[in-house]
């Protein structure tokens, strides 16, 4: 078991206060237009406090709980990759001068964050971009420059969303063993709110000195796992991910995705929202005058005719073959990319659906797969 | 042209190379050898279809005559290959010109002979129609693909 | 156009384009020409046949272009464009002396050296000729390394052949077979009318299939029915080698676009042996 301390829900300001002196910007959950969402936090109050969230296939409302949890909530819309790839960004901008033209970077210091309340499966899908952008044969540097200098404050699941959520199955959750710098289980009981918080770097360490607390007895490790326990126990959802891949690519002319395409309106919110989807494309825009030029790179999205566009032609017409190559990539051909699913089983992409598409149904009928119950 | 060198074309010419010798020499019969300068017309359109022609060596246009445009090459034919499959349906008369652009050197069947041949040994009826259904699709295959202009300019989008 | 020099800054960002300007442009055809490039500063961005590099043109965009020669001088780059879109309608529009912005070289290359010793089938089909003929000037260039060199051009019509000068060169000498097909003649056209599979028999003779190397690049329903009529003769699939093309934005692997089942084009291709692609090859739009 990793280190551990106790300290008293107060004491979370202190450790907004200790990211914040050391020039961090911290971003974590707040409530914006009906939703959590993740944005700067100046205060502990900018935390959804007694907030919690409600998510089907298709639906997600904010309900008031009653308690003063500050991360009594599952996911919401936003993904760290929000802010690890933000879109859009400047790769260069280009001056023309009467001595020519000049090319400049544009990213020479990029925000130093520190993630509050980031998710086990959103830990995961942190890990998995690492894999994309950063670790691979080519460096994504604006990636790269944000991510290694990111200071992550984890919250383990004990809140979660029953009938979306699905990290036990993808092996993500309900609990974090590593990649944090601090891991906070929020402990609430009658008349004593705390956080059991593991310690996952040196500066983490460094940081919880400035924070009163005790050393976590046995109980309160035994009240931390039981309540992660309970997560994974009630999970409502499931994936057979054993032998997926191959399942997935033997059946890509299964009937069912005709299905699927049927409902699907190609809107691209499951990549908008999903904490993994990293595509983007590339354009150069200019000022009226033509004298300064971005090379600015956005988000984009699979589901969209233009994302295939080659030689005058889209080589992904229906909208069969574009949900075809999400899905597939999510659970197939990232594998074989990658080394792990591009699928970290958050749900955002079957709650944000706005036709209620449930990606664990679809794999699950176009594989033949189905899911043995394990639950503890 | 003795029939024993015709026998030696037939024997290496993709069509006939793998028929037994036998039958090679029963076709030989009906053969003689014909050359063409170029441009000079092996079939023009309209007239009867009485011969088929395995080209030895050499290339031809098959083709059709366009007024105030002149010949309109379709697809070429080389050595190798045979040109001619309307003699099969007599009576009948050529629907396109065939044309040599360079020299070129054919095996020529008389059409009405090589029916009777044909209609008199199945077997060897059958070997040859199956090659002539080859050569069809072949040309029918490459018409489709030249329909689809594949190098085209790419659509506007 | 970009008339006056490019400075870019030291820092290295593979998404920053090095400086070129343009030595020479010959017209191809009427919506394509060729472009020689050499460097504006000391850099050296050495492709191999097959390889692509990113064009800018700053203000309007970038795009992926094979190289489709060898350079004269180490550094120099050559490529062929045909205007498609607007990125490359502003390519072909550029003269000598102006300015382009370059990154590269990127992908998978041709596979030469596998080719060492054996027969060597080079099919092209329309501007598939433009990546090919690197490989080709490379092979010529060290003639003795392979066996029978074969290559098999089809184009549009008489008017759409690249490289006419090269092509009447090369149809001299005595160590290539050369044998090109037009969909469309004109009156002054004497070569053969046909698609290009079909030229793959007449070459039969000089290839053995088990001891070949081909390499095609074409429009897509080209590439497939020549390897089908490589496949009837016996030409192994790991043995053929396509260039495939697809939407590239950054051509390092990170934009996602040109994913073809496992493969990121851009990194994993755009030359693939037909073996690696066969179980994607027939899904439609995958």
């Amino acid at each position: 078991m990793p280190e551990a301390v106790v300290v008293e829900a107060s004491q979370l300001a202190n450790l907004l206060a200790a990211l914040q002196a050391r020039k961090y910007r911290v971003i974590g959950p707040t409530v914006r237009d009906g939703a959590i969402i993740y944005d700067d936090l100046t205060t502990v109050s900018d935390l959804p406090v007694g907030w919690t969230d409600e998510q089907e296939a298709g639906e997600y409302r904010l309900r008031r709980r009653d308690d003063g949890a500050y991360f009594g909530y599952a996911v919401g819309p936003y993904a760290w990759k929000r802010f690890l790839h933000p879109s859009p960004f400047t790769l260069w901008r280009a001056r023309r001068t009467p001595d020519g033209v000049i090319v400049e970077l544009t990213d020479a210091e990029p925000s130093r964050f520190a993630f509050l309340g980031v998710r086990p499966c959103d830990l995961a899908a942190i890990g998995i971009l690492d894999r994309v952008l950063r670790d691979g044969p080519y460096v994504d540097p604006s990636y790269r420059d944000r991510r290694d200098h990111v200071f992550i404050v984890t919250v383990q699941c004990a809140n979660f969303s029953p009938s979306t959520c699905f990290c036990v199955s993808m092996g993500t959750g309900p609990r974090a063993e590593n990649g944090f710098d601090l891991a906070l289980t929020e402990l609430l009981d009658p008349g004593s709110h705390r956080f059991l918080v593991e310690i996952g770097s040196e500066r983490g360490a460094e940081i919880l000195r400035e924070l009163a607390h005790r050393p976590a007895s046995a109980s309160d490790w035994e009240t931390a796992t039981r309540l992660v326990h309970k997560t994974a126990a009630r999970m409502g959802r499931q994936l057979e991910v054993r032998g997926l891949p191959e399942a997935l690519l033997a059946n890509l002319e299964h009937h069912r995705w005709d299905h699927v395409a049927a409902r699907c309106l190609t809107c691209g919110n499951c990549t908008m929202v999903c904490p993994t989807c990293f595509c983007f494309s590339v354009e150069d825009r200019s000022d009226l005058t033509g004298s300064v030029i971005e090379r600015v790179r956005t988000a984009d999205v699979c589901f969209t005719t233009a994302f295939t566009y080659t030689a005058g032609k889209s080589l992904r017409q229906s909208a069969r073959s574009r949900y075809r190559q999400w899905l597939t990539h999510k659970l197939a051909t990232w594998v074989t990319q990658f080394g792990t699913f591009g699928c970290v089983g958050c749900g955002r992409c079957i709650t944000w659906c706005p036709v209620g598409i449930d990606i664990t149904e679809e794999a699950a009928a176009i594989s033949g797969l189905t899911r043995k119950d394990e639950r503890p | 042209m003795s029939d024993r060198e015709l026998e030696e074309f037939l024997a290496v010419h993709p069509f006939t190379a793998d028929l037994d010798e036998s039958q090679r020499a029963r076709l030989a019969k009906q053969a003689r050898l014909a050359h063409y300068q170029p441009d000079e017309y092996l079939i023009q359109e309209g007239r009867p279809a009485d011969a088929f022609y395995l080209i030895v060596q050499g290339l031809v246009s098959i083709e059709l005559f366009v007024p105030g445009h002149g010949p309109r090459p379709l697809q070429t034919v080389e050595g190798g290959s045979a040109v001619g499959w309307s003699w099969m349906l007599a009576p009948s008369r050529w629907e396109f010109d065939a044309r040599a652009l360079e020299r070129t050197t054919a095996v020529v069947f008389d059409a009405e002979r090589l029916r009777a041949l044909l209609l008199e040994d199945c077997c060897l009826g059958l070997r040859l129609v199956q090659r002539l259904l080859f050569l069809v699709t072949e040309r029918l295959r490459a018409a489709r693909l030249q329909l689809l202009d594949l190098y085209g300019p790419p659509r506007e989008r | 156009m970009v008339k006056a020099a490019i400075t870019t800054p030291a820092a290295t960002n593979p998404f920053i384009p090095f400086p070129f300007v343009v030595m020479s442009r010959r017209r191809e055809t009427r919506d394509t020409v060729t472009l020689r490039l050499r460097p504006l500063r000391n850099v050296r961005l050495l492709a191999q046949p097959g390889q692509f590099m990113m064009l800018s043109v700053i203000g309007v965009g970038e795009v992926p272009i094979s190289v489709s020669g060898l350079p004269r001088r180490p550094g120099e780059l050559e490529h062929t464009i045909r205007a498609v879109g607007s990125v490359t309608r502003h390519l072909v529009a550029l003269r000598p002396g102006d300015y382009i912005g370059v990154r590269g070289p990127f992908g998978t290359s041709w596979p030469l050296q596998l080719a060492h010793g054996q027969d060597v089938l080079l099919i092209a089909g329309g501007l598939g000729f433009a990546p090919l003929r690197s490989a080709l000037l490379s092979i010529l260039r060290e003639r003795w390394r392979y066996r029978q060199v074969i290559a098999l051009y089809g184009a549009r019509s008489p008017t759409d052949l690249l490289y006419r000068r090269d092509l009447s060169r090369w149809q001299q000498r005595p160590d290539l077979v050369l044998r090109m097909t037009v969909d469309h003649p004109d009156q002054y056209w004497r070569g053969q009318v046909g698609v290009v599979p079909n030229l793959i028999r007449q070459v039969a003779a000089f290839f053995e299939p088990a001891n070949t190397i081909a390499m095609i690049c074409g429009p897509e329903i080209m590439m497939r029915f020549t390897i089908r009529e490589l496949q009837k003769h016996g030409v192994p699939d790991e043995h053929i080698f396509l260039s495939l093309e697809r939407n590239m934005q950054c051509a390092i692997g990170l934009c996602g676009h040109c994913q073809l089942g496992p493969f990121f084009l851009c990194k994993d291709g755009p030359v693939l042996p037909y073996s690696r692609l066969a179980p994607f090859s027939d899904i439609r739009e995958f």
